[in-house]
């Protein structure tokens, strides 16, 4: 059993956010969820400003805070790390959401298909689309997924769940990397098995001290930040649309 | 596991052999069969989906990365980077990746229009057949050509696929091209012909260099020298690795964030003050490349006291001379084994002459660092350290082996691009050259790059025998008033609609149609009221663009909606500098709606015109420019089946055996490593190309005679000087209430105009703002996201122009100094992009003393705040 | 209305529908229509139609005025739930009258409270069936639902169900048209001396098991916020023991208003007479001079140590955007201990300032859990996300009122089944 996890190399981000947007339309994910997020961040005075930048996707945590909530075992963490949210049991309390310290839950408060963007009725571009909403919807997202075959995969199911990252289990299990991770032009993050010494993160976080986000709580988590270090008194800059 | 990144890795290691592609597009594709996971229900009940992958490329950014499209039955689901493409590696920019919204787009332009209202105002549009619209633009395109063909315009912005737009339907329509240039980096294009003789503006050699001047560049947001953006920031991250140091020159500190070693917050329009110092500092302190300054450039030339070149001979006959310091005596620049002198001061027959290197020398002795301190509002030991971090770097007199040849090896550069674009663009850029040339590291290894092969551009010797004609054209080429000219279609609207064009420019005549293919001039060029102006006296209007521009919905008679990357396009370089590839645009499904591809569009409409088919049609000047060789040739009787077609017929020309099929399967011909004999100046065959570089200026200084002696205004010839000369800036004679500089930049989100109404990026960045100092704002009793009035001042003319916009704070940029991004003000009644607020063109001005000595834009102006 | 000679089968009005009882019950049906139909809206919609939204990128706040109203009632229940026992425990004289009125009191308000989960949820079908079927005994929730929600309020029922048997058993003697019902309630229970022991031991018992299993059940409400390591502002011990305080404080205020209001019932305005308020009053402001005391604990412990983001939530409810209500709430209870606290002390009793001061409380138990609720969920972010807001819909409200409506018609509809007063007196 491979153990997944995460280094991102804060050295090499230039806070592009394209891993953003590859995480939106890999995983169908509505308008304003950003399961990937990348934080724009500012501290000091001028002429002693510093930016820097911060991408965020759930860590995955070993000791995960959401799991250990959750009332009815919808959010789970399978053998390989994968901290996995199961849409088709999930009761929609937002427990997870609250216990999180990451801040990296989005809650389906409407039918997902209804933020998806654009007009998905009208008539000529559904020629194109066959009727799916999200025009790129993604099929993988509705199968099931590890031994325990639940349904864990990408966003755009139905209302009142919970959602969030989950490592692209969709494209792990075909042995690809995840979107974020593929598409990050400067090779910022890296994914595959912990266990593996040849693994990309692996290599990544031997040439390079780390940390973790937020250690003093506990939660362990599987991505590891390399390179310079997360200031908590920085300031956000740029923020994208947060409410429709 | 086998995680695909490390796939990408390996794949680029054998990028170069042959067959590498072959194996990155199995791994990627065949891999991929099934998508069905563990555990999905019963099979027989579940039809399984058909998934393809098409290799084409990203169509928003100006360097087409590689894309692979994933399919599911026939539907586009996914753009990915293609592992193959040495540009972007299997990754993709923001905009790569949320170019498949644009893709669906449902407000795209579906049919072709024809407009039922009058112009200049928010357009009323009825559908039509696309023979109907072809016909209009047809026939309105060919009755002013017969009166007169400089009445047809082809107005372009950021082109793909040259040799089908701007070269074969230009020249087959015999239009007169107007393009983007003057707006995006042309003053830099135009330092670099004229100065080193390469197009292009500066960039590092990124894989040796160890020192780098980020000029103005906006590293994690656009583009610098000839690229989109990624692939620089992909060689910059191994730079780093590397231990690279950079220095990062601007007002803003947010393109370099954590990416820069030392901000220096430069007042904005002061860089050549800047560059003039570090000219004087570097001289000062002896960082000198002699043997190259002797060689390859006229810095030994002999100047009289009148500012020309001492020669013997006549005519073409006449040779430059230098000092011999061997035989104490004049002597032929260039003769065998001569050591000419760069410093001193001789006569020769009776004439005072000194070479041109020691009358640099003297001439930026005046700039010193205390000086540009003062003028740049920066502190002057940020300049004595990066005088220092140059001459600790430049390792003068050093070489360096690549791939078997021996190479001088500069390690520093300067990577500047669009900031070439400012009142004393021309100038800066030039002295930015000069600076890196007293090193001897243009085109040295590590040091500073132009375009991705050591290539000498017809300009160079073009811009130094200008002959300044009375009746220019429209854009004013080789006239009085920019006698080196980079074509702005702002000059363009001023002289179309000023009173008098005969009396004023020369011109006797207005342009009556104009074919607007992929440009938004209402949005992207400035200032925005000429532009207007201008376009409000065009009698016919025809754009071709997949989205109602602002310029289509104020002013098109007719509307042709292109496909987005849904059409052949190309073709398409895919080097990133060191490895040299080819690509093709290739559609991953048929245009949407009734969009058709631009070539395409170009096919039917030359048909249509009559210009399609014979000698000089537009199918004979693509196979002349494509240089389509005899066994492929596209019969120029008849019209062909399609782009595809042409491209076939390319492909195989190119030795593609496949032909276009290779493109459609491989998508990139990686040709190998670029050889460095073709990449580095110095072992080029001869070096540099031939091309003896200038450090003194002896033309612009001629073309200052003759405007002078021409009677146009001192505006206009001040910067026509041998050497950079700093003057003040004329946006400084505005009021001092107009206290803070405007600038503009590009945001990592959205290329130009034409992507802010796509909806994943226009979520990310949803809303126009105007970037200020906090504590400058607070003073002026301003909390951040305020809406304020920007009010822009002209200080010729004394206009001002306003805009609305909320303030964003931020401490990464200096107090007096407002930054407003470029993006916004486009798509016109797109949900997207209505509410996101207005384009800062609105408050730039152009012409006199907004534009550079040789037509390109400023984007920069005086502007105060007020309450909204 | 009865006349006054005419002597009632059933007392206090049990098993008689007067106007004035059907008007109200037609208003609570008008309330509870809108509540249904508000809530209606929300099931169809989903919660976007609510106030709530995600903390992190989305600035909001994901439990908002449901969660409040969890806290609120299953709070209020365990308040009157302990007094209840404790009364009967400690056989407090006067109390007896009103422990009947506090049990059905409790059972409500847990009924509300367990509703108040059910509307909160994004999938209420699932969970309903979700909470039992796939229960997780690690989740705090699991002591919010299961443990308060089923276990809580079945021994509740029983205990109400035992406690009632003796009056039951006399109903069932009277003519009505209650008396099979009686009867079935009773069932055989004949009030012998050895049956009265039997039940007075086994109610007993039943107190004893319910008391711990409610504080418990209680304080993992506390811990549901206390054990959060993501959120300022939640984690600390006082949580829960602050939770079973304020929840007695607030079953006590409650206590303190309906019982004022039964003794408009016929009959039962001598048995609820001024000691017995007055206990309540006592019990309710010692406690809340203990809630304040732990309050400026939080405050001092948060204000001195607490982290960065953790002062962010502080200073969110001493000058920040929740400083009005905080103050607001904060004043109301320092002003209700002063009422019980002048009263105490002087030893002189007013129905009316009682009744204010419970009304104080009642108002402010509500805010308190709003503000233990909310600003750490839109200003306890760990990350630099920028401060969020939280403001209910009008849907919320209504849900609300939906529920305080339909818990008053159960309350309502109790008083026509039970004696609201224990009629079989016991010897004192
Ligand atoms: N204030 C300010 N202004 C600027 C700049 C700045 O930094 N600040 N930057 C300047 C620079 S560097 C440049 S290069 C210019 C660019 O200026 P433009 O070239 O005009 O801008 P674009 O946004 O690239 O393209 C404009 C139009 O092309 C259309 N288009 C997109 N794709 C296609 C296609 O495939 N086919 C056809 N037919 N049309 C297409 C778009 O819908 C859009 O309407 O802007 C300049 N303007
Ligand atoms: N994401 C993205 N990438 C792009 C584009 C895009 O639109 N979006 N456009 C592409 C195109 S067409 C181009 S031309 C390139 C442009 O690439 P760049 O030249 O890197 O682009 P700009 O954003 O215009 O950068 C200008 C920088 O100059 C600074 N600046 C402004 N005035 C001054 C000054 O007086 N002195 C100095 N030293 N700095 C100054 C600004 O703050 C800004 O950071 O980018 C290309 N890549
Ligand atoms: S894609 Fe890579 S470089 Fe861009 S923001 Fe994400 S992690 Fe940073
Ligand atoms: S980051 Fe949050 S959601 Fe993700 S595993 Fe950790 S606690 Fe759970
Ligand atoms: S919202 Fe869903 S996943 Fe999260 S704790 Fe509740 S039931 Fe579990
Ligand atoms: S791993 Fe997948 S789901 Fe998680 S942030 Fe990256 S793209 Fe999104
Ligand atoms: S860098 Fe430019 S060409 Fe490459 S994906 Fe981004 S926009 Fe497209
Ligand atoms: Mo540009």
């Amino acid at each position: 059993m491979p153990k997944y996890g995460m280094t991102i190399d804060l050295d090499r981000c230039t806070g592009c956010r394209a891993c953003m947007v590859a995480c939106k339309i890999e995983n169908n994910t509505s308008q304003t969820a950003f399961w990937m997020y990348v934080f724009r961040l500012e501290e000091g005075t001028f002429p002693d400003a510093k930016v820097s930048f911060l991408p965020r996707p759930c860590q995955h945590c070993d000791n995960a805070a959401c799991v250990k909530v959750c009332p009815v075992g919808a959010r789970y963490k399978r053998d390989d790390g994968i901290v996995a949210t199961d849409w088709d049991r999930c009761i929609g309390c937002r427990y997870c959401e609250v216990a999180c310290p990451y801040g990296v839950n989005y809650f389906n408060y409407k039918d997902p298909k209804k933020g998806q963007y654009m007009d998905w009725k009208d008539p000529d571009i559904q020629v194109a689309t066959a009727g799916v909403v999200p025009g790129w919807s993604n099929p993988d997202l509705d199968n099931k997924f590890g031994s325990e075959n639940r349904s864990i995969a990408g966003s755009n199911h139905i209302k009142g769940v919970m959602e969030k990252c989950t490592f692209c289990v969709q494209r792990v299990e075909k042995d690809m990397s995840p979107a974020c991770v593929d598409t990050c032009p400067t090779h910022a993050i890296q994914f595959g098995d912990l266990d593996d010494p040849n693994s990309a993160p692996s290599i990544a976080a031997r040439e390079k001290s780390g940390f973790k986000l937020l250690e003093d709580r506990n939660t362990q988590p599987r991505v590891t930040y390399l390179g310079s270090t997360f200031s908590p008194g920085a300031r956000e800059i740029e923020r994208p649309s947060v409410r429709e | 596991m086998m995680v695909l990144k490390v796939t990408r890795r390996d794949v680029l290691k054998v990028g170069a052999a042959a067959g590498a592609l072959t194996a990155a597009s199995s791994l990627f594709v065949g891999r991929m069969s099934t998508i069905r996971a563990v555990g999905a229900p019963k099979p027989d009940l579940q039809l399984t989906p058909v998934e393809e992958w098409v290799p084409t490329t990203c169509w928003i950014g100006k360097q087409d990365c590689g894309m692979l499209a994933r399919k599911i039955d026939g539907r586009v689901v996914k753009f990915e980077g293609h592992p193959a493409n040495p540009r972007n590696q299997g990754t993709l920019c923001p905009k790569g990746q949320g170019q498949i919204a644009a893709l669906y787009d449902p407000n795209r332009v579906k049919t072709p229009l024809v407009r039922t209202n009058a112009k200049g105002v928010q357009g009323k549009f009825r559908s039509a057949s696309w023979d109907e619209a072809l016909g209009i633009v047809a026939d309105r395109m060919n009755e002013v050509r017969k009166r007169d063909p400089r009445l047809l315009i082809w107005q372009k912005g950021r082109s793909k696929a040259k040799a089908f737009y701007d070269t074969a339907f230009v020249n087959a329509s015999g239009a007169t091209k107007l393009h983007h240039g003057a707006f995006c980096s042309d003053a830099g294009y135009r330092a670099l012909e004229y100065t080193v003789g390469t197009h292009a503006v500066m960039n590092p050699d990124f894989k040796h260099t160890n020192y780098l001047i980020s000029w103005g560049w906006n590293i994690t947001n656009a583009g610098g020298n000839k690229t989109c953006w990624l692939t620089w920031n992909q060689q910059l991250g191994e730079a780093k690795k590397r231990g690279i140091k950079v220095t990062h020159i601007d007002p803003r500190q947010r393109p370099a964030g954590p990416h820069a070693d030392e901000w220096v917050p430069i007042r904005p329009g002061t860089d050549l003050a800047l560059a003039l110092a570090l000219c004087n500092l570097v001289i000062k302190s002896g960082t000198i490349d002699e043997p190259y300054l002797k060689e390859f450039t006229n810095s030994a030339y002999l100047v009289k006291e009148d500012g020309t070149y001492l020669r013997k001979g006549e005519g073409d006959e006449a040779k430059e001379q230098v000092w011999d310091q061997a035989s104490i005596g004049p002597m032929d620049f260039g003769k065998y084994g001569n050591d000419p002198a760069l410093t001193g001061e001789y006569t020769v027959d009776g004439e005072k002459v000194k070479p041109a290197y020691q009358m640099f020398k003297e001439h930026v002795a005046q700039y010193t660092a205390e000086w540009a301190a003062d003028k740049c509002g920066v502190d002057v030991k940020q300049i004595l350290q990066i005088a220092k971090d140059l001459a600790d770097n430049a390792n003068i007199g050093a070489t360096h082996i690549v791939d078997g040849v021996e190479i001088p090896y500069r390690p520093v550069a300067i990577m500047t691009y669009h900031i070439s674009q400012t009142e004393l663009g021309f100038q800066q850029v030039r002295a930015q050259t000069m600076l890196m040339m007293l090193m001897g590291a243009m085109g040295a290894v590590g040091g500073t790059m132009s375009d991705f092969t050591w290539k000498i551009h017809k300009n160079f010797e073009g811009l130094d025998n200008i002959s300044i004609t009375d009746e220019p054209n429209i854009y004013l080429k080789n006239s009085k008033f920019y006698p080196i000219n980079s074509n702005n279609s702002s000059v363009v609207a001023q002289v179309m609609t000023d009173p008098d064009p005969k009396a004023n420019y020369g011109v006797d005549y207005t342009p009556e149609v104009c074919i607007i293919h992929m440009a938004n001039p209402m949005t992207s060029f400035l200032s925005q009221k000429d532009i207007y102006d201008g376009y409000m006296k065009f009698k016919f209007v025809a754009v071709i663009d997949p989205w109602m521009s602002h310029t289509a919905d104020l002013f098109a008679d007719v509307v042709l909606p292109a496909a987005t990357l849904e059409k052949y396009e190309g073709p398409i370089s895919a080097t990133d500098q060191y490895i040299g590839a080819q690509t093709l645009r290739v559609p991953p499904m048929d245009p949407l709606f009734e969009s058709r591809g631009d070539i395409q569009i170009y096919l039917d409409l030359c048909e249509k015109a009559g210009i399609l088919t014979g000698e000089g049609g537009y199918l004979d000047e693509i196979n002349k420019k494509l240089k389509i060789d005899d066994a492929n040739k596209i019969p120029i009787d008849r019209k062909p089946s399609g782009e595809r077609e042409l491209f076939d017929r390319w492909a195989k020309s190119e030795g593609y055996e496949k032909g276009v099929e290779f493109f459609e399967t491989e998508s990139v011909n990686i040709t190998g490593p670029v050889s460095p004999t073709k990449r580095y100046g110095y072992v080029t065959e001869p070096p540099f190309g031939g091309a003896i570089h200038r450090l003194y200026g002896e033309s612009l200084m001629g073309y200052q005679k003759q405007m002078k002696a021409l009677g146009v205004e001192k505006i206009y010839y001040q910067d026509y000087t041998a050497f950079p000369t700093w003057r003040d800036l004329t946006m400084n004679s505005s009021p001092s209430e107009y206290d803070m500089n405007l600038i503009s930049y590009h945001m990592i989100e959205f290329k130009q105009s034409r992507t802010s109404m796509i909806s994943v990026l226009a979520e990310l960045a949803p809303k126009q703002r105007a970037d200020i100092n906090p504590a400058k704002a607070k003073e002026m009793g301003f909390a951040d996201g305020d809406e304020v009035i920007v009010e822009s001042h002209n200080a010729v003319t004394g206009e001002t122009r306003r805009i609305t916009v909320p303030l964003h704070f931020t401490e990464a940029l200096r107090p007096d100094t407002l930054a407003i991004p470029h993006h916004y003000g486009e798509i016109a009644r797109h949900p997207n992009s209505t509410g996101q607020g207005d384009t800062p063109n609105a408050l730039f001005f152009t012409g006199k003393g907004y534009t550079a000595n040789t037509a390109d834009q400023s984007f920069h102006v005086k502007v105060r705040l007020l309450k909204a | 209305m009865a006349t006054v000679n005419e002597i009632p089968v059933l007392p206090y009005g049990v098993g008689r529908i007067t106007r004035g009882w059907l008007g109200a019950a037609a208003l609570l049906v008008v309330l509870l229509v809108v509540g249904v139909f508000a809530y209606s809206r929300q099931f169809i919609h989903g919660e976007e139609v609510t106030g709530l939204f995600d903390v992190g990128t989305r600035g909001g706040a994901p439990w908002g005025l449901y969660v409040v109203f969890v806290v609120y009632f299953v709070g209020v229940s365990t308040g009157l739930m302990l007094i209840g026992i404790i009364a009967e425990l400690l056989k407090i004289g006067h109390m007896r009258s009103i422990t009947r009125i506090a049990e059905g009191l409790a059972i409500i308000s847990l009924i509300l409270g367990a509703l108040s989960v059910i509307v909160d949820l994004g999938q209420p079908l699932r969970g309903i069936i979700g909470f039992f079927q796939y229960a997780r005994p690690m989740s705090p929730f699991f002591g919010t639902f299961t443990l308060v929600v089923s276990g809580a309020l079945f021994a509740s029922v029983i205990y109400l169900f035992l406690t009632l048997r003796p009056d039951a058993a006399i109903l069932a003697k009277r003519k009505s048209g209650l008396a099979t019902f009686y009867k079935w309630w009773a069932s055989g229970y004949k009030d012998t001396p050895a049956e009265r022991a039997r039940r007075e031991r086994s109610s007993i018992w039943l107190a004893f098991g319910i008391l711990p299993l409610r504080i418990l059940a209680y304080s993992t409400l506390g811990f549901v916020f206390g054990l959060q390591v993501g959120r300022p502002g939640w984690q600390s011990a006082l949580q829960a023991p602050g939770f079973i305080i304020l929840a007695v404080v607030s079953g006590a205020a409650l206590l303190i208003l309906v019982a004022a209001a039964a003794r408009r019932i016929p009959g039962a305005r001598d048995d609820l007479s001024i000691p017995t308020f007055s206990w309540l009053s006592n019990v309710m402001t010692i406690l809340l001079m203990v809630y304040l005391y732990f309050l400026l604990a939080e405050l001092l412990t948060s204000g001195y140590t607490s982290t960065q983001v953790g002062w962010r939530v502080t200073s969110s409810l001493l000058t920040g955007q929740f400083a009005v209500l905080n103050w607001i709430s904060i004043g109301m209870l320092v002003l209700a201990t002063g009422m019980g606290g002048w009263q105490m002390v002087r030893r002189n009793y007013s129905l009316s300032m009682m009744v204010a001061a419970g009304g104080l409380v009642t108002i402010s138990a509500i805010l308190q859990r709003y503000l233990i609720v909310v600003p750490s969920l839109t200003t306890g972010a760990l990350l630099p996300y920028e401060e969020g807001s939280y403001t209910p819909t009008l849907i919320e409200y209504g849900v609300v009122l939906g529920l305080v409506a339909l818990g008053t018609l159960m309350f309502l509809a109790f008083l026509k089944v039970v004696p609201i007063l224990a009629i079989q007196k016991e010897s004192d």
